[in-house]
């Protein structure tokens, strides 16, 4: 009998069939992996299992007893703790208003024991190995102390299943390990995990039993010790993956397109120079807060430099907004896409229009263009929506991306910069978007790439260029490179401890 | 999308519709009497009124849509009857001078709120707060508790090319609400409102010039208000510094059952109009049933949460939530 049984569960939003009959039973005390593409279903199963959606047909088991409630608080209170991929957290409470947030401890008569949660959370933190003060305000917590925080909250009511979304989107190595550390131990003493995640790696370093999904189904539950990532990634997306764009390296004699020189942002990053020619893809390299994103977006007038210059094609400029970088040929995909690229109150034909049109004033639409260009982009690009009159919201997250993608691809620039172009999208729009950028390279797009995911930075790139507290700290040819040699220049401080 | 909207809006009549005919069947009367609401002289005494809530509530809907809120039409169509007043009546300026000047001060007005709110960055709603009460108390230390009798001036019964000028206040909000409909819908101007409103980070990041747009919302939102003011000092002959208070929640309100969505992004300045005009025919009709004077803030109170709410469910059900 599993700790946690999926039994023929299906659930609709509208006419979106988000999951059909999905069965699987997860063994009490075991590591589960559940993985597949975005849209798989893994969202609507988590909602479910939290209390925040109910099913319309099947049910859940725990420990052999119908799991029917109708609250995340409910589900709580049953054992199940969640560990969710955004940052849930109340920015404006402290560590230990966090943890209790919703289930304070408190004094007969309502008033709140402030003592005893605090001491508790002093607890769970040490148990957590997490060094941060209780008092500490949320806002200033980092994104690893805020995940922990969120397992510290889960299991300060001694949940059983812990269930984790994606918690290592926005750790970095170290910390990775010091969150797999801490389950690894939890599962030594019998909780069990539910871990959904896009990185494979991890995926495999974790769990014991993968269970793939895909398009709302059940496809299979996989023995770690008998499958390879290969076999997981064809179940998941259910096909090969599309070949290789391959390209010619670009002409090394011509002029730089973008030339960044001496460049600061205080506190941010300082001295970055870099050039970027035709037709060549640059990587980024280097930890979360090493100042890439800061410096992506100062080249891109969205802040101003303390000092040094930008120039594009040899000519000096100075972008007063990111309609003047626009104009001038840049564009930038940023990281963020929903709170950074997207407008969900806009469909995705006008999403896609907006950077063109921005540029070009604020005159008459010219709406047969606008559906045209639209309609291209989204062949081109194989975005799957149902048409280009649905908002983005009713998209997948790398369809999303794509859809951010396309929006700067229509203003046709010279220079991309792109800011973790595949974060948080799943296998097979990884290889599409990479494909992409490969594609514009060749035809003479010059791309400088963001990314904190190595296999993708040696794959992808011709150049790396590897950024540690905010200065350039070295470059390598990707061709040679290796895992080592890159994280070497990246952290070298953070000692890797696996 | 468009047709999205075209179903809010379509949504919208069918509200006005079932309200004209919910008060005509009410209201009618025995035999051989006349209608007291189903009749042309009530309607255009409806439509009069309305306008002046309706043009101001087209600005409203603009600001709403960005993002922002405007607290500050009510005692800008105070001011610009006071000012109109004042130099018509008093300096014995021409009546267009007069306005001119009044609708610049509505402009200006805006200007201040946008100034605010992009260069000093207040919250919209505390800015346009602080210049509500900023206008209110100009037009009450203008005037010193008189007020501008402008009907004396002003022609008896005046028509111009055959036509009252009770009907002055309809065509224009009728005009400017087919203007900005066109502007909001078919244009980069609207388009870009609806994305500062939906995502202002993102708007930014896309190369819209987000300040820029913002301004042009609140200083929209300024002269239309004055437009009303305008209207109003013609049509009731009047400049005078308690004109108008608490229109500026009507007005929001006017918008908000015409489909604005306060948090910004979502919106239709048609809908606005004809939110204005629901809430003309409620305020024209109540006051006609016995007993029900008492009753009518409660039931208009009543009828923006009940007009909401039915939106939301609907939205909700066709699965755009």
């Amino acid at each position: 009998m599993g700790a946690l049984e999926f039994k023929d569960v299906h659930k609709s939003f509208g006419a979106v069939r988000a999951l059909r009959g999905v069965s699987f039973s997860v063994e009490s005390g075991e590591a589960h992996a559940v993985v597949g593409e975005n849209g798989a279903g893994k969202s609507t199963l988590l909602k479910i299992l939290a209390g925040i959606a109910r099913p319309d047909r099947g049910d859940i088991l725990l420990n052999g007893v119908r799991f029917d409630h109708a609250s995340p608080r409910e589900a709580l209170a049953g054992g199940v703790g969640m560990v969710f991929q955004e940052r849930l957290a109340f920015p404006n409470l402290t560590v230990t208003g966090n943890i209790f947030a919703g289930r304070e401890i408190t004094f007969a008569g309502g008033r709140l024991n402030h003592r005893a949660m605090r001491e508790r959370t002093k607890a769970l933190l040490a148990d957590l190995r997490v060094p941060v003060d209780p008092d500490l305000e949320m806002a200033h917590a980092s994104a690893a102390t805020a995940q922990l925080v969120q397992v510290a909250r889960a299991l300060a009511f001694d949940c059983r299943v812990l269930v984790l979304d994606e918690p290592t989107t926005s750790l970095t190595d170290a910390e990775v390990d010091h969150l797999f550390r801490i389950l690894q131990e939890l599962k030594s003493r019998g909780v069990t995990l539910l871990f959904v995640s896009h990185r494979l790696p991890e995926v495999f370093r974790l769990c014991d039993r993968i269970t793939v999904m895909r398009d709302g189904g059940f496809v299979g539950t996989f023995d770690r010790a008998s499958t390879t990532p290969d076999a997981i990634v064809r179940a998941m997306v259910g096909r090969e993956p599309p070949a290789r764009v391959e390209r010619a390296m670009p002409a090394v004699s011509a002029e730089p397109v973008l030339a960044v020189r001496g460049l600061s942002r205080t506190p941010w990053f300082r001295d970055v120079s870099l050039e970027i020619r035709p037709g060549e893809i640059v990587g980024l390299f280097g930890l979360v807060g090493s100042g890439r994103t800061e410096l992506l977006e100062t080249i891109f007038g969205l802040a101003k430099p303390t000092s040094g210059t930008v120039a594009v094609r040899g000519r000096e400029v100075v972008f007063e907004s990111a309609r003047d970088a626009s104009r001038a040929g840049l564009a930038l995909v940023p990281e963020d896409r929903q709170r950074l690229g997207l407008h969900f109150n806009l469909s995705i034909r006008h999403n896609m229009a907006l950077p063109r049109a921005a540029r070009e004033g604020l005159g008459a639409i010219r709406g047969a263009r606008e559906q045209q260009s639209a309609a291209a982009q989204v062949s081109s690009l194989g975005i799957r929506a149902a048409s280009i009159n649905v908002t983005p919201d009713a998209l997948s997250g790398g369809n999303q991306q794509k859809v951010v993608a396309a929006k700067w691809l229509a203003t046709e620039p010279s220079v991309l910069l792109l800011d973790e172009p595949t974060k948080g999208v799943d296998v097979g729009a990884k290889f599409e978007i990479h494909n992409l950028i490969r594609e514009r390279a060749a035809a003479g797009m010059a791309c400088l790439v963001v990314s904190s995911d190595l296999p993708e930075v040696l794959s992808l790139v011709d150049r790396i260029l590897v950024m540690r507290e905010g200065a350039l700290c070295g470059e390598l040819a990707a061709a040679g490179a290796t895992d080592a040699a890159v994280m070497q220049l990246a952290a070298h401080e953070v000692a890797v401890s696996a | 999308m468009t047709s999205i909207w075209r179903a809010r809006e379509f949504s919208t009549v069918l509200i006005l519709l079932a309200e004209v005919l919910f008060f005509a069947w009410y209201l009618w009367p025995e035999a051989g009497r006349s209608h007291p609401f189903l009749n042309s002289g009530n309607f255009l005494l409806i439509l009069k009124y309305s306008s002046i809530y309706g043009i101001a509530a087209i600005g409203a809907a603009v600001v709403i849509i960005s993002g922002g809120i405007d607290l500050a039409p009510g005692a800008i169509i105070a001011l610009t009857t006071v000012i109109t007043g004042y130099l018509f009546v008093e300096a014995g300026w021409p009546l267009w001078a007069g306005a001119s000047v009044g609708l610049m001060v509505g402009a200006l007005a805006g200007l201040l709120s946008s100034w605010l709110i992009v260069r000093m960055r207040l919250p919209p709603f505390i800015a346009t707060l602080g210049v509500m009460g900023i206008l209110r108390g100009t037009a009450f230390i203008v005037t010193e508790a008189r007020f501008y009798d402008l009907s004396a001036k002003l022609p008896r019964n005046w028509h111009i090319a055959g036509i009252s000028i009770d009907w002055l206040g309809p065509a224009v909000m009728i005009a400017l609400a087919i203007v900005f409909q066109r502007l909001m819908t078919g244009y980069q101007w609207g388009r870009s409102v609806s994305a500062v409103g939906g995502n202002e980070t993102a708007a930014l990041f896309s190369g819209i010039p987000v300040n820029w747009i913002k301004t042009t919302t609140y200083v929209l939102s300024g002269t239309l208000a004055a437009v009303s003011g305008v209207v109003l000092a013609v049509v009731q002959g009047q400049g005078k510094a308690d004109l108008a208070s608490g229109y500026e929640l009507d007005i929001i309100a006017s918008a908000v059952v015409g489909g604005a969505s306060l948090v910004g992004g979502r919106g239709s300045v048609a809908g606005a109009v004809l939110g204005a005009l629901i809430f003309g025919v409620l305020r024209n009709a109540l006051p006609q049933i016995p007993g029900a004077t008492f009753y009518d803030r409660l039931i208009v109170g009543v009828v923006v949460i009940g007009i909401v709410v039915m939106d939301q469910m609907l939205t909700r059900r066709s699965g755009n939530a």
